[in-house]
């Protein structure tokens, strides 16, 4: 048998395959499915709770509550588990070593990295969406005084949507850099979550500063209104951490021994 | 084919200078690994097989030097399992996965259909086990998924690293049998092992290395002629100096050992014992030794070995 030159299909049907790979690869292991149950309970449980008693508040004062309070509140915790899902589709290859038997069958690195940013971060992001709306829906109709419009459910799926995206290539950048489950899930945590909420309550000033620099900053504001910022700010934010952690990330899996 | 010409990985920082830290796994390899043969990866542990595989197929990058898989970087291919298949690390495989999902994720990759899975699981024999998660698994059952799936394109050139760790004896011969049979058809197969005795009844080429560098390239039979070892005969008998006394009027030559026994060399059994019945010496033990690979292999490798054990002599003996 001599070996024969074996001519490609092209970069795009490339393309294609690795990310219908990956997708086999995310749907293939019960860690995927874990999260997404954790992230519906989380959503739906946290958020239309959230919601209700906001209503009661705004019935209080003689106001109305809108019903996409219950996807955004529910976000706001419920956003981790599908980090974690995104997280692991990207470390878990590091901790059992099977990322070098992955760059055997996708070794044109820049394809594997379009694929494995691509289809983690989408799949987190329909589904955080979808679990939001469905939040909306189950708090509207169990509390029919909220208000539900359609312009509000625009909005707030726009920055959920945003919330998720950058957050998932966050996570996708600091697990190709970082390639441990526990280091990455700290980092992402801290800058996602625990700075943003820690760094303000101590009451010094550039501390606060210092917290309002994080993504997760850009991320709650989004998500709740808070804390003070234009929306160009968390713009900046939001684009400037995932582009930052993608650059590194990717630097990490094209330029470096494979792991 | 593969073509390996002066690779070079080197770890740690600066040029290799008196006092630097760096250390070169490997040291300026070049070989050829031809098809249709089963070609034997031999050296110690830590001599820099698995680095040298490892830079083969891309997964890091060399310091310098460089190599060919049918021609081209491995890390350029679009379809790499069409072109070869490897099996690094049985080991690397997510626990949670079945078989079965995990040849498909593969599959998918390089545009090769799911019956081709199916193929390649009856052919390794993981059968049923197949659609059981990866996590309850033996090693030589994820010995025997890493096979499949370096199968799985029916790739020209196939590299295997130490796939028979851990096998048992079935599983052993199983490995021995494809990996002839893969040759046999031609395919170019390179086969890594720090077991001589293994590649004795494998290979049909070596290629040896002692701290990343190339000891020998050659075929099994060139690297035992080339250790200049002929037939010996043992012989044993308490007339010692009679024999040894006629064996060198012969013009043979004779070691005494150290448990009395005379090892002749470049004589036949026969010869030694019509000699032996000429003189009257009372033969009491007569045997044809062969040169083992395995010795000539602690021969070459003797001064590269990184973590000696204090007496090699004492090893090549027992």
């Amino acid at each position: 048998m001599t070996a024969v030159a074996v001519q490609g299909p092209g970069t795009v049907p490339l393309l294609t395959r690795a990310a219908s790979a990956e997708w086999l690869r995310l749907r293939s292991v019960r860690s995927t499915w874990w999260c997404l149950l954790a992230a519906a309970a989380a959503v739906l449980g946290i958020g239309v709770g959230t919601a209700l008693d906001e209503a009661d508040m705004a019935e209080a004062s003689g106001s109305t509550a809108s019903a996409v309070l219950a996807g955004e509140y529910g976000l706001m915790i419920g956003q981790f588990a599908l980090l974690v899902l995104v997280l692991l589709a990207v470390t878990q290859e590091y901790a059992s070593g099977s990322i070098g038997p992955t760059l055997q069958w996708t070794p044109r690195r820049g394809v594997l990295l379009t694929a494995r940013v691509t289809v983690p971060v989408l799949v987190a992001t329909v589904a955080g969406v979808l679990l939001a709306v469905a939040a909306d829906v189950v708090a509207v109709v169990v509390e029919p005084s909220l208000t539900f419009s359609g312009g509000d459910l625009a909005d707030s799926v726009g920055g959920i949507a945003a919330v998720l995206l950058a957050g998932g290539a966050l996570a996708v950048g600091t697990g190709l850099l970082l390639r441990s489950t526990a280091g990455a899930l700290a980092a992402v945590f801290l800058l996602q979550l625990v700075l943003p909420a820690l760094l303000p309550a101590f009451g010094v000033r550039w501390m606060a500063d210092l917290g309002e620099l994080l993504p997760g900053s850009a991320a709650i504001w989004t998500l709740l209104g808070e804390p003070e910022m234009s929306a160009g700010q968390a713009t900046t934010l939001l684009v400037g951490w995932s582009a930052a952690a993608l650059a590194a990330g990717g630097w990490s899996l094209l330029r470096r021994d494979a792991g | 084919m593969i073509e390996v010409r002066g690779l070079t990985k080197q770890y740690g920082a600066g040029r290799l200078a008196h006092g630097s830290s760096a250390v070169r796994a490997v040291d300026d390899l070049t070989f050829d690994v031809r098809p249709g043969k089963v070609t034997g990866f031999l050296g110690p542990n830590g001599a820099g097989k698995s680095t040298t595989m490892r830079m083969v197929l891309g997964l890091d990058r060399p310091t310098a030097g460089r190599a060919l898989v049918a021609g081209r970087p491995f890390a350029t291919l679009d379809e790499p399992l069409r072109v070869a298949g490897a099996l690094l690390d049985a080991q690397a495989v997510h626990p949670g996965r079945s078989g079965r999902d995990h040849l498909r994720v593969v599959a998918r990759t390089n545009g090769i259909p799911v019956r081709r899975v199916d193929e390649v699981i009856d052919q390794v024999g993981l059968g049923p086990a197949a659609r059981r998660r990866v996590k309850g698994y033996s090693l030589g059952m994820r010995q025997r998924l890493g096979i499949a799936t370096a199968l799985l394109g029916d790739p020209a050139v196939l590299l295997f690293d130490e796939p028979m760790n851990g096998l048992d004896l079935d599983g052993v011969r199983w490995v021995r049998g494809l990996v002839r049979e893969l040759a046999d058809e031609g395919r170019t197969v390179l086969l890594s092992s720090h077991l001589m005795s293994e590649m004795e009844q494998t290979a049909d080429h070596l290629v040896i290395i002692g701290r990343g560098r190339l000891i020998a390239d050659a075929s099994i039979e060139e690297v035992l002629r080339g250790q200049g070892t002929g037939r010996k005969v043992r012989v044993r008998t308490p007339s010692v100096d009679d024999l040894a006394g006629a064996l060198l009027r012969r013009k043979l030559r004779v070691h005494p050992t150290d448990d009395g026994d005379l090892l002749v060399e470049g004589a036949s059994a026969e010869t030694v014992g019509d000699i032996a019945l000429e003189v009257g010496a009372a033969v009491h033990r007569l045997a044809e030794e062969h040169t083992s690979l395995e010795q000539v292999y602690l021969d070459l490798t003797g001064d590269s070995v990184q973590y000696k054990v204090s007496s090699t002599k004492e090893l090549v003996r027992s």
